[in-house]
């Protein structure tokens, strides 16, 4: 039996090469700019139309958006797991908090900081891992998610330890007139803009396309001279930035930092929700997004465990039948909806 | 001296808990090319079980034995229902789909007994025996006897009966297993039963010292993954050496390497990990360069 | 061809996936009977023998001994009497010899072989699953020097011996026998060939080969059928193919 999502690849592949397909493909693409440039306008018109819990909600799911994008470059692009990008989520919170904690640095000047400082993790914590196979890096991380919550706690000094660190938020220029909630959400949105496009650069890419070829069939692409664990260990670091970066934007957004926000929950939750999101899709990680901010708190009221339970299932749900998550089924609704709208 | 060989003995202690999990994963990779990340939940939903059974009043060693057999049977249909579907898929969907198992189970364990901690009793006396300077704990010995008894019935089981011996075929080369008409699909079911058992072992031994919780198991899954790694994902006889090695040098760095202390030991699988991986990648035990498509 | 037939098939289609790799192949084996099956690679000859052990799906009648195999599946076939040794022998590399020719006889019922390699106490001996240790060892006498060593150590002559030892530990009624000289020295295949042989007189076992050597395959089968791209294009005894020399230049690639 081949797997689900390698049926859906090959379904792709097939459909790939035909002229009027690609002509096709020029046309989404169009479309999906399109998409974009107004799903950005509503995105910044509806902080004025919000109470600012909503708001604070919104900016949120961009922070978690663009850690998504960052696992979404991983899992659903390099085809590698990892189940400890919590970790490089902490990282980047720390890393920023820390800085202003200690020297007042600016707010905004931490995150390419805290992005490099993640980076430079993944690149070290993902050679050794990659030199074997994609299991390993799961192992290895998982590792990392669990060690990171009493190393943090044990650096006091530093990180102040289990009560963690309470820090001020970014304050609006004057010139602005936006309100601190809708300031930090206009923040957050530019980072995600910007990350979305880095995002979308890379995998245009030389290393896209390798990555992709590693993705779809290791051996093959070895033969064709991909180096394997450079271009891996590469996807690892890059999305251990996406990760920090998001972090650093989440001390931003509450300013408080404390281990038990980065244990192993917050890892496993990230993956849960870029699968269900849609792995290896464009809008996959801003649906996870969503799903991660929304599920829990509404589940919630039923039960703790709930948010858990559903994720759970999800999970399996999705990589029973829908290996490409919520895109890949919104993408496959919306292509039969203009299937019978052209019939008629 | 003494201290350094007390502190060996207490390692061993630990080890022998990790060694059981590790045992666990081992016997689902053996069969299966399986990672189950799920491994340490599966075996803290048992522990819950094994408590539920003694808040019913039943002593604890029949408890115990129901446990057993609950998990083994739980294990089966877990292969049967979840894992089935995504037998022969990419290694990227199973392990999600694992992954998921394991935000399940966690969850349905918060689910039906709360997040609240609970007290599990210990099956073994408090005391100790005093021989040579040494002091070895009844509930140390105990833990150790129980891991030992499970290792020589799962010897037994695969060494000396048609049943391990078919499972041995299985995982060597399961196409060759069914021609000679071995039921592959079964055997799978069977390994998987059998790990959730010695899991359960695992789990039920490290209630007592821990407190019982749905997340009580994370920890001991990633000495149980180091203990895997060290030994060779392939190997059982590595897996029970390599969770002794990791429960040592677990209680050994903890004690004698200030910096480590008691908080910081979680980071000893990871360095285990990372060093394995860095030097010989296929584990002590393990065969070389064998990589599952 | 003969009503009596013991292994009968008719109109067996079987593929993988969405690919049909059998068109419709009708053959009967007589008991006792070598039947070989030649043909270019490709044509579906790995795949007639999977069909028959019940390793692919099928559509179609098997038939063996009058007791239908279409659908069965592979334990309930090998119950039945089939034994196949496949292409690539198979062999279980980290179990002992002993362990893989015990294998073989996984799926008999008799009473002491239940308890496995011996029982717990030691003892061993006495069983029918012993007794036909001993009878494969007298046609692979080198086995019975390795039995403790690990199958993965063997050479590849030996390996093939082990393949064909573990069958015969069924009892098989219906031996399958998937490219026995692949890549093996010619000595050994002549070797191989001649201890089939002896197996079919002695045991009255039937047997098919599948074999890209046709002249060896030929040379101790009674009857044989060339497959080509799914189906069977030609049918005859041994004598008649081999004789046929327009078959022997466009199928078997070697001139008469």
């Amino acid at each position: 039996m081949s797997g689900p999502a390698e049926v859906t690849e090959k379904a792709a592949r097939a459909a790939a090469p035909t002229r009027g397909r690609s002509l096709a493909r020029v046309a989404t693409a169009r479309r999906q700019w399109i998409v974009m440039a107004v799903l950005l306008a509503v995105a910044c018109y509806a902080p004025f139309q919000l109470v600012p819990f909503r708001v604070f909600q919104l900016t949120m799911v961009l922070v978690y958006a663009v850690a998504l994008l960052g696992l979404n470059l991983l899992v659903g692009h390099a085809g590698q797991i990892s189940l400890g990008h919590g970790a490089f989520f902490a990282v980047g919170a720390y890393g920023s908090a820390i800085m202003i904690d200690r020297w007042d640095t600016p707010h905004l000047a931490t995150l390419p900081v805290a992005a490099a400082v993640a980076f430079a993790l993944g690149l070290a914590l993902g050679l050794p891992a990659m030199r074997l196979r994609g299991l390993y890096l799961a192992l290895v991380t998982l590792a990392i998610a669990i060690f990171l919550v009493p190393l943090l706690k044990r650096f006091e000094a530093v990180t102040g330890g289990s009560m963690g660190l309470t820090l001020g938020k970014p304050v609006p220029p004057a010139w602005t007139g936006l309100a601190e909630d809708q300031w930090l959400y206009f923040l957050a949105l530019a980072v995600t803009v910007v990350a979305f496009l880095l995002a979308h650069g890379l995998l245009r890419s030389r290393v896209g396309r390798a990555l992709h070829a590693v993705r779809d069939n290791e051996a093959a692409a070895e033969v064709m001279g991909v180096r394997l664990s450079f271009y891996k260990t590469l996807a690892f670091a890059w999305s251990a930035m996406f990760a920090g970066a998001a972090g650093c934007v989440y001390t931003w957004v509450i300013g408080f930092v404390s281990p038990d926000s980065f244990a192993l929950t917050l890892s496993i939750t990230l993956l849960a929700s870029i699968v269900v999101g849609g792995l290896g899709s464009f809008s996959g990680p801003l649906l996870g997004g969503l799903f991660m901010m929304f599920v829990p708190s509404i589940s919630q009221d039923v039960n703790d465990a709930a948010p858990g339970v559903i994720f759970g299932l999800l999970i399996i749900a999705v990589m029973y039948v829908a290996p490409t998550g919520l895109a890949g089924l919104a993408g496959r609704m919306t292509r039969s909806i203009t299937k019978i709208l052209r019939k008629e | 001296m003494a201290g350094f060989l007390q502190e060996i003995v207490e390692g061993l202690g630990a080890g022998a808990i990790y060694a059981s999990l590790a045992l666990a994963l081992v016997l689902i990779y053996q069969f299966t090319g399986i990672v189950n990340f799920a491994q340490g939940e599966l075996a803290m939903f048992s522990a819950y079980i094994a408590w539920q059974f003694m808040a019913a009043g039943l002593p604890f060693w029949l408890a115990l034995v129901l446990t057993l057999a609950v998990s083994f049977v739980g294990g089966m249909l877990i292969e049967r229902v979840v894992i089935r579907p995504v037998e022969g898929a990419p290694e990227l969907t199973v392990v999600i789909v694992t992954v998921g198992l394991f935000i399940f189970v966690n969850a349905a364990a918060g689910w039906i007994w709360s997040f609240l901690i609970k007290d599990f009793p210990n099956p073994f006396p408090g005391g100790a025996i005093e021989a040579g300077g040494l002091s070895l704990g009844y509930s140390t010995l105990g833990i150790m006897a129980v891991v030992g008894v499970v290792m020589g019935l799962l010897y037994l089981l695969f060494q000396h009966t048609k049943v391990g011996l078919g499972m041995r075929a299985v995982a060597s080369n399961p196409s060759s297993a069914r021609l000679v008409g071995i039921r592959v699909g079964w055997t799978l079911a069977l390994g998987w039963g059998l790990a959730a058992t010695v899991g359960a072992v695992s789990g039920i031994l490290v209630a007592p010292l821990l407190f019982l919780e749905p997340n009580m198991m994370g920890g001991v899954l990633i000495y149980a993954f180091a203990a895997a790694t060290l030994g060779g994902f392939d190997s059982p006889v590595g897996a029970v050496v390599g969770g002794l090695v990791v429960g040592v040098a677990e209680t050994l760095a903890g004690a004698y390497v200030g910096f480590i202390g008691s908080d910081l030991k979680v980071g000893v699988p990871l360095v285990i990990i990372l060093f394995i991986l860095l030097l010989r990648p296929q584990g002590l035990f393990g065969r070389a360069a064998v990589e599952r498509a | 061809m003969s009503e009596n037939a013991f292994l009968t098939v008719t109109d067996l289609r079987a593929g993988y996936g969405g690919a049909r790799v059998l068109h419709g192949v009708s053959l009967a084996v007589g008991q006792g009977e070598i039947c070989a099956i030649l043909g270019p690679n490709g044509a579906g000859k790995t795949t007639l023998l999977r069909a028959l052990s019940g390793m692919v799906r099928v559509r179609g009648d098997v038939r063996l001994d009058g007791a239908d195999l279409s659908g069965r599946s592979p334990d309930t076939i090998a119950r039945q009497g089939v034994a196949h040794v496949p292409e690539g022998r198979g062999t279980f590399m980290p179990l002992t010899v002993e362990e893989n020719l015990r294998l073989g006889a996984f799926v008999r019922r008799d009473r002491r072989s239940l308890r496995g390699l011996r029982d717990l106490r030691g003892r061993r001996g006495g069983s029918a699953v012993d007794a036909d240790l001993e009878r494969v060892h007298t046609y692979f006498p080198v086995l019975k020097t390795r039995l403790k060593q690990v199958a993965g150590s063997l050479s590849g002559g030996e390996q093939q011996m082990l393949a064909i030892g573990r069958a015969l530990m069924l009892r098989p009624r219906l031996l399958l026998l998937d490219e026995p000289s692949l890549g093996l020295a010619p000595m050994v295949t002549q070797e191989l060939f001649r201890i089939v042989r002896a197996v079919n007189e002695e045991e009255r076992t039937t047997v098919v080969v599948v074999e890209q050597n046709a002249h060896l395959a030929l040379s101790i089968a009674q009857q044989a059928h060339v497959l080509e791209s799914g189906r069977i294009v030609l049918s005859g005894s041994a004598e008649q193919i081999r004789a046929d020399e327009q078959v022997a230049q466009s199928y078997l690639g070697y001139r008469v």
